[in-house]
């Protein structure tokens, strides 16, 4: 018999049997659909952008946004140009604004807690009943005193909303609470001036500025307008640049953009300033203040000579004379103060002492202006916290409301608000998200995010900006104004008379009637309102209001600081907040906690910054858990060696060690609120951040800090240039064009032809800080996915552009590190074009390095010849959780897992100008295509246009003398030129 | 070959064959939700494509008409037919017709209508004769090639980044 199978029929079978099956798993997907507008709305054209202008809530800075939305669905944030406050710019704060929206975590209905302790979900129409049967329960007893409201700075609608439905309930109550809330500042400007507020700072106008401490282009006041005005400040203008220099305990990002940084003993910053008071009068720099005040100012600082101060301070004494001759010299010069790193307990004699540093040398109403004033003077202090806390634990309170703050995880821990919570019978938390005090709370009525609602915040007398919702709301959520007044009809009738606004829509535009009788009375009240909505907000110049000095101010004790800790204490503790996660309301954004740390380039976590010696000293090494020790509280957290803080200070970022508050918040890190001690300031009733020590125990266990990029060291590649004063005015004199010729060696290539347009970039070193704003904005615009903290270890970050960072020789208080965006360079002769087997990158006709992903086979060759390592490979396929990936741009790709992507130059934007060009019949203008990166710098460092004519912006700065290109030498040609950061040498 | 391996060999070719017919067949004249028939509009009455198809001159995406649009004419014409009382029922639950999809391109195509009406270029060549067509199905296979060829042939520009980005 030969029945059997040989080898020949085997395959036979397998063959057909094979094919078959292929195709019959071939069969087609189920059908998509399409789905059409049953009426469709008027403003809407599938596949056009809308945009809509409202403020970004983020921080109490109160920038414009612009929100670009398509199909009903917010898909990006930029700066509004015609914000005051902002000019078009934004943080990568406010660019994450969206994760906010679109979080995975957001609170989706009503939630009551159980009898087992247990959230459940519940009907807003049973929840609404809740809270009206508590209220008007405490009305009827005569307990309308005990509710309290706790709310975040709220100006204009909100704000007036609920301190009227609070009145009208019977409470008085109401606590405005900012975790950074600035007391000192606010009462060394009563002190000196008389007046309870925190004034306008010009720096864009300074030629030297003074910083104790203040994180002016991090977190303190209003970043992004700093930074925008220091970036103006230090450009290069007939043979100058302004002159910036810190002095603080810590080298911060702010610190590390300055021209020196001087290192000082922690909590001693008043006896510099004092210092540089007693020279300047002393030498006769101040020539324009009366005698007689003169004459009294001496006898204040008179113990304060140089050698004293040196010996405090551990500044020496000729330091001292050398800032004060040159800050007197300044015409004007700045000094500021009053960020977390100088809020010891002597944090209001310090500003004191700067607003008399300021008086001396005339600032005052030149680059300090009050008026217009910022409404941050509005906030309660940390003080009237612990009153609360203390009404909380006397059972005073019967109900309180929270809305948009966390004090569970911003007040330290010592401060006692969880043992008076639990104290609290009814705690109501309007919050969007499961933060630690909601989880606390017995009924949560979650809010819109600020995107989905409507207000107006004015963060600067005369700043009015208005908020409009930018999509229909993605949960079940209700704005708190809507509530607010819903349950107001209810709780009976001479309240339901007092709020008869049906919505809050209706309120505010009634209070912005009040606006419009104010500030525009000619217009109609609809051209007001639409303008309004069109551009905004409204905004008015508010005008400056002279100052004298206080004789208060000679009443003035000016004390050494205590610290909390005794002798066992050795190390001073410096918490300061993240420039990302701010108070800690960013850390459930995945963009947030993948953006590195500037300074650290730490992502994912927090950490415990020691300085090298003094952790040899202690046997500490990078990556060991320490645990650390105050009199209030203790942590663990890894150790990070860093030579840029004082000797016997250990420095912890604010922000991380959330126990609740989602998937990508919960279980990073520590929070150092627990270490504080909760005692205020005591002039100023401010938290006293920076007052307590403690002490540093090894347990023998490590943690892996991750970090990205790698070497903080040049090996002489001159990857981030300088250039000295010096040189540069040399250089100037001869013009455009002076700067060194870019070397062009014979090419083996043909030369590519640029038909039309050849795209280039400029980048200004001298501008870049650092923020990683435009880091923020790319990951929104091109789709990028957050690859979490262990890929990011195995060297897998998906970034398109990333601050690198450069640490040069280390000299004493001589901080020189180096920020250098490095993003795709666009190659005119790109390493990694030729030595793609399958075409997928290649050169487009205006210049572009392109990426077709269609055609990539994953071999990432590309990926081994570029020589600026800026591409990303898709190792997996990356998932946006629901609704996180309701935020992709569907202008561009969402690559899939095993091929290469990279820097396009933001394309999609490109091919929409040419597109809206196309249809007028013209070409591309100047400045009409903005990268997102470019869009979002806040000190306007990155200019975007077209190489080919040659009197774009783009072409000019390409020729300019500061000119230069990375890795040059290479012959890559690129299309991004750098400018050369201008260093000066200071004594 | 064996008896055995012949019969199970020829079983699964014909299962297949069968299969892929199916397939096919249904992925080109798929079954809409309501009888339209485009050979009635565009053809018989003439409409212009882009009276319904309103965006197509505006945005990449030409848009598919809304409900209301379809009411705008049928809430008085042609009430009796059994097709658009279909359309009344969907109007008065006010629900979107789900249309089932033809002509589809891949995540990474960009394509603009909006350029193609503005060069004149007329709908049926990507689209074939929908105003002969009863049911739409796809008339014309829109890969690469045949946009590239096009593109050429027009002096368009070929750029990858122009419909990939």
């Amino acid at each position: 018999m030969s029945q059997r199978i040989n080898r020949r029929n085997f395959l036979k079978i397998l063959g057909v049997g094979g094919a078959a099956t292929a195709l019959v798993s071939c069969s087609a997907e189920p059908p998509e659909t399409l789905i059409p507008y049953l009426i469709p709305p008027e403003e809407i054209i599938p596949g056009v952008a809308t945009w809509y202008a409202t403020v970004c809530r983020e921080c109490p800075a109160g920038c414009g946004m612009l929100v670009r939305t398509r199909e009903g669905r917010a898909v990006k944030v930029e700066g509004n140009p015609s914000h005051p406050v902002n000019r078009g710019r934004l943080c990568a704060r406010g660019q994450a604004s969206l994760q906010g929206l679109y979080n995975p975590d957001r609170i989706r209905q009503p939630l009551l807690r159980g009898d087992s302790g247990q959230f459940q979900s519940i009907s807003w129409e049973e929840a609404e009943r809740l809270l009206v049967e508590r209220l008007a329960d405490l009305r009827r007893q005569g307990k309308a005193k005990g509710i309290a409201c706790v709310t975040p700075l709220l100006s204009g609608s909100l704000d007036h909303l609920i301190g009227t439905w609070l009145a009208a309930l019977g409470s008085k109550r109401r606590l405005t609470y900012e975790a950074f809330a600035y007391e000192p500042l606010k009462a060394a400007n009563r002190i000196v001036f008389g007046l309870d507020v925190i004034p306008s700072y010009d720096i864009g106008a300074a030629e030297l500025l003074l910083s104790f401490g203040a994180d002016f282009l991090e977190t303190w006041i209003s970043p992004v307008a700093y930074t925008s005005a220091f970036a103006t400040m230090r450009a290069y203008r007939d043979g100058r640049v302004g002159t910036a220099i810190y002095v603080g305990p810590r080298l911060s990002l702010t610190a590390a953009n300055t021209d020196q940084w001087v290192r000082i003993k922690p909590g001693t910053e008043l006896y510099l300033v004092m210092g540089l008071i007693h020279v300047i009068l002393k030498e006769r720099l101040a020539p324009s203040i009366p005698q007689k005040e003169a004459k009294q100012l001496k006898a204040l600082v008179k113990a304060y000579d140089p050698e004293a101060v040196a010996a405090v301070t551990e500044v020496p004494a000729g330091k001292v004379f050398r800032l004060a001759r040159m800050f007197a010299r300044a015409r004007p010069g700045l000094a500021i103060g009053g960020g977390v790193a100088a809020a010891s307990r002597n944090a209001t004699a310090t500003l004191v002492a700067i607003n008399l540093l300021n008086y001396v040398t005339g600032n005052v109403g030149r680059t300090v202006r009050f008026g217009p004033n910022a409404n941050l003077a509005k906030l309660a202090t940390y003080r009237d916290m612990l009153s609360l806390v203390k009404a909380m634990d006397k059972g005073e309170v019967q109900a309180l409301l929270l809305y948009g703050v966390n004090p569970l995880f911003t007040l330290p821990e010592a401060a006692g608000f969880r043992a008076a919570l639990k104290k609290t019978p009814f705690v109501v938390s309007f919050a969007p998200f499961m933060d630690e005090t909601t989880a606390e709370a017995n009924l949560i009525l979650p809010d819109h995010t600020p995107l989905e609602s409507w207000g107006d915040y004015s963060p600067w007398e005369g700043v009015h900006g208005l908020m409009q919702p930018v999509m229909q709301p993605v949960f079940k959520t209700k704005a708190v104004g809507d509530l607010l007044l819903s349950v107001a009809k209810r709780v009976d009738d001479r309240m339901a008379k007092e709020f008869p606004w049906p919505t809050f829509y209706e309120y505010a535009r009634d209070r912005w009637g009040e606006l419009h009788r104010r500030l525009a009375p000619m217009k109609e009240f609809e051209a007001f309102w639409e303008e309004a909505l069109r551009s905004g907000g409204i905004w008015k110049e508010a005008r400056a209001t002279p100052v004298r000095l206080s004789p208060e101010v000679f009443q003035m004790a000016f004390e050494p600081p205590e610290l909390d800790g005794g002798a066992a204490e050795a190390f001073h503790l410096l918490p300061f907040p993240s420039l990302v996660h701010y108070d800690g309301r960013g850390a459930n954004r995945p963009w947030l906690q993948e953006l590195p740390d500037p300074v650290t380039e730490i992502v994912w976590d927090s950490w415990l910054e020691i300085h090298p010696e003094a952790a040899k000293r202690m046997g500490i090494g990078d990556g060991d858990v320490i645990a650390v020790t105050s009199p209030h509280g203790a942590l663990e957290l890894p150790a990070h060696l860093h030579d840029g803080l004082h000797l016997d200070t250990v420095a912890i970022p604010i922000g991380q060690g959330h126990w609740a508050y989602g998937r990508y918040a919960g279980g990073r890190g520590a929070n150092p609120l627990v270490l504080l001690s909760p005692d205020p300031e005591e002039v100023s009733g401010g938290l006293a951040w920076s007052a307590t020590k403690v002490s540093l125990r090894k347990t023998g266990r490590r943690h892996h800090l991750v970090t990205v990029g790698g070497s903080s060291q040049q090996f002489g590649r001159g990857i981030a240039q300088t250039i000295s004063l010096a040189e540069m005015t040399e250089l100037a004199k001869d013009g455009e064009g002076a700067g060194r010729e870019a070397h062009r060696p014979k090419q083996i290539y043909p030369p590519h032809d640029h038909p039309k347009h050849r795209w280039g970039m400029s980048i200004d070193l001298n501008a870049c800080v650092g923020c990683n704003a435009c880091v923020a904005a790319c990951y929104a615009e091109n789709n990028i996915p957050v690859v979490g903290k262990e890929r990011v270890a195995e060297g897998r970050i998906m970034s398109w552009i990333r601050i690198t960072r450069f640490v040069e020789a280390q000299q004493p208080n001589r901080p020189d590190i180096r920020f250098l965006p490095m993003l795709c360079q666009h190659c005119d002769a790109a390493p990694c074009e030729s030595v793609c087997p399958v075409y997928a990158t290649i050169h487009t006709p205006e210049g572009l390095n392109a990426q077709v992903y269609n055609r990539c086979v994953g071999v990432r060759y590309c990926s081994n010849n570029c020589p600026y390592k800026v591409r990303r490979f898709n190792w997996f396929q990356y998932a946006w959780p629901e609704p996180l990936n309701w935020q992709l741009n569907p202008d561009v790709t969402v690559r899939t897992v095993g091929i290469m992507e990279k820097c396009t130059f933001c394309v999609q934007r490109i091919r929409e100008a040419e597109d809206r060009a196309k249809d007028e019949g013209r070409v591309v203008r100047e400045g009409e295509v903005t990268p997102a990166c470019a869009q979002a710098c806040p000190a306007r460092a990155i200019v975007f246009g077209d190489l080919k004519d040659p009197r774009s912006e783009v072409s000019k700065l390409s020729r300019d003398s500061r000119r230069y290109q990375v890795l040059e030498e290479l012959n890559t040609q690129p299309a991004v030129t750098y400018l050369k950061k201008i260093r000066q040498a200071l004594e | 070959m064996t008896r055995l391996g012949a019969v199970v060999a020829s079983l699964i070719a014909t299962l297949a064959i069968v299969t892929l017919i199916a397939a096919r067949s249904w992925e080109s004249v798929p079954t809409q939700p309501l009888a339209f028939s485009h050979k009635v509009h565009a053809g018989e009455y003439a409409i212009p494509c882009l009276y319904c198809h309103v965006h197509a001159r505006r945005s990449a995406i030409a848009g598919i008409p809304s409900v209301e649009r379809c009411m705008g004419c049928h809430a008085i014409m042609k009430t009796d037919k059994a097709e658009v009382k279909k359309i009344r029922e969907y109007w008065d639950r006010q629900e979107p017709i789900p249309w089932i999809r033809i002509y589809d391109q891949p995540d990474f195509v960009y394509f603009s209508h909006k350029r193609h009406v503005f060069k004149e270029i007329a709908c049926k060549t990507c689209h074939g004769a929908v105003e002969a067509m009863d049911r739409v199905q796809k008339a014309v296979v829109l890969d690469m090639d045949r946009c590239v060829a096009c593109h050429m042939e027009k002096k368009a520009s070929i750029d990858c980044l122009t419909c990939h980005q």
